[in-house]
């Protein structure tokens, strides 16, 4: 099967294809939309390309016994959850540790969160936000509005305020993290 | 500026597909395109992590080349087990079971038969 035949169908349509028919093949095409990424997942917890290549090998296995077994609802963000989970096992092997940071929540939903596509429809989300964007720290203030407000890449910002590509990456992340937050706090007091 | 505003928060498209990110991974887009891919990626923890370990490979050419790799890989996989299956099928055919039936049956008459002319002899 030639995979970009297939574009057009949804993860979902194709779950269901292989749980109707049970070709493989539906699960390889699906896979392939994910090899990518899956290998920048292995890349940047096991950082070793040999390893990497190896461990998304083993989680297209994985992948496909486990789907035989049972339907999974969030392909995506179990398949990424999948991935974290097989390097933090072999971290573990290597290193003889357990990270605590993850459990295991293979069938596990995304969180729920904040509906925010509803709430930026409002004028008081919108007027709460340019409050707390003042009440930021100054990088992360810089970095948010420099990305979203200036619409200027990481590398542009970088060049701009001389701070490296990580920190801007960071200050963006964790000043989006705070800004709802802030907003989510104001909320509540209303 | 408010619709600019709404993208801090709004969960935008959240897809990215591997063409795009593998162009910038390498480097390879216009400023704009550049900053809509990174939108997506502060929205995406599962596309940021992976390029996060994408920009650890040494030779960012070779990214296409390693996926392309895996997914011949995975091809042969999943082609491998639909033949497997196509030959259990085969042994479900009753074509297969009649041939063994009367493969049975001919020699237990052979068997008879030898047996009437050695005890005649």
């Amino acid at each position: 099967m030639n995979a970009d035949k297939y574009h057009h169908i949804s993860d979902q349509d194709l779950l269901a294809k292989f749980h109707a028919d049970h070709n493989n093949e539906w699960l390889g095409i699906l896979l392939q939309r994910y090899t990518l990424l899956l290998l920048g997942v292995c890349m940047k917890y096991l950082k070793n390309e040999d390893e990497a290549k190896d461990s998304v090998q083993q989680i297209f296995l994985k992948v496909i016994q486990e789907l035989q077994k049972y339907k999974v609802d969030y392909f995506k963000s179990w398949l990424y959850m999948v991935a974290k989970n097989h390097c933090l096992m072999k971290l573990r092997d290597r290193q003889s540790k357990i990270p605590a940071e993850l459990t295991e929540r293979l069938m596990a939903a995304p969180e729920v969160e904040t509906d925010w596509n509803a709430l930026v429809q409002t004028d008081l989300t919108l007027e709460m936000m340019e409050t707390s964007l003042k009440e930021l720290n100054p990088e992360q203030l810089q970095c948010v509005t420099l990305f979203y407000l200036e619409k200027k890449s990481y590398q542009e910002i970088a060049e701009s305020t001389g701070y490296n590509m990580l920190q801007v990456k960071s200050y963006i992340q964790n000043g989006k993290r705070n800004l709802k937050i802030l907003i989510e706090k104001k909320l509540k007091v209303k | 500026m408010q619709d600019n505003l709404k993208d801090i928060l709004s969960h935008l498209t959240t897809d990215i597909d591997q063409e795009t990110l593998l162009l910038y991974l390498q480097d390879k887009l216009p400023a704009e395109k550049k900053h809509e891919v990174e939108k997506t990626l502060a929205a995406n923890e599962f596309a940021n992590d992976a390029l996060e370990g994408l920009q650890q490979v040494k030779d960012k050419k070779q990214v296409a080349y390693m996926v392309e790799m895996l997914n011949r890989d995975l091809k042969k996989k999943v082609e491998k087990k639909k033949q497997r299956r196509e030959k259990l099928k085969l042994k479900d055919q009753p074509w297969l079971y009649m041939v063994i039936f009367i493969f049975i049956i001919l020699i237990i008459l052979c068997y008879l038969i030898i047996q009437r002319l050695m005890q005649h002899s």
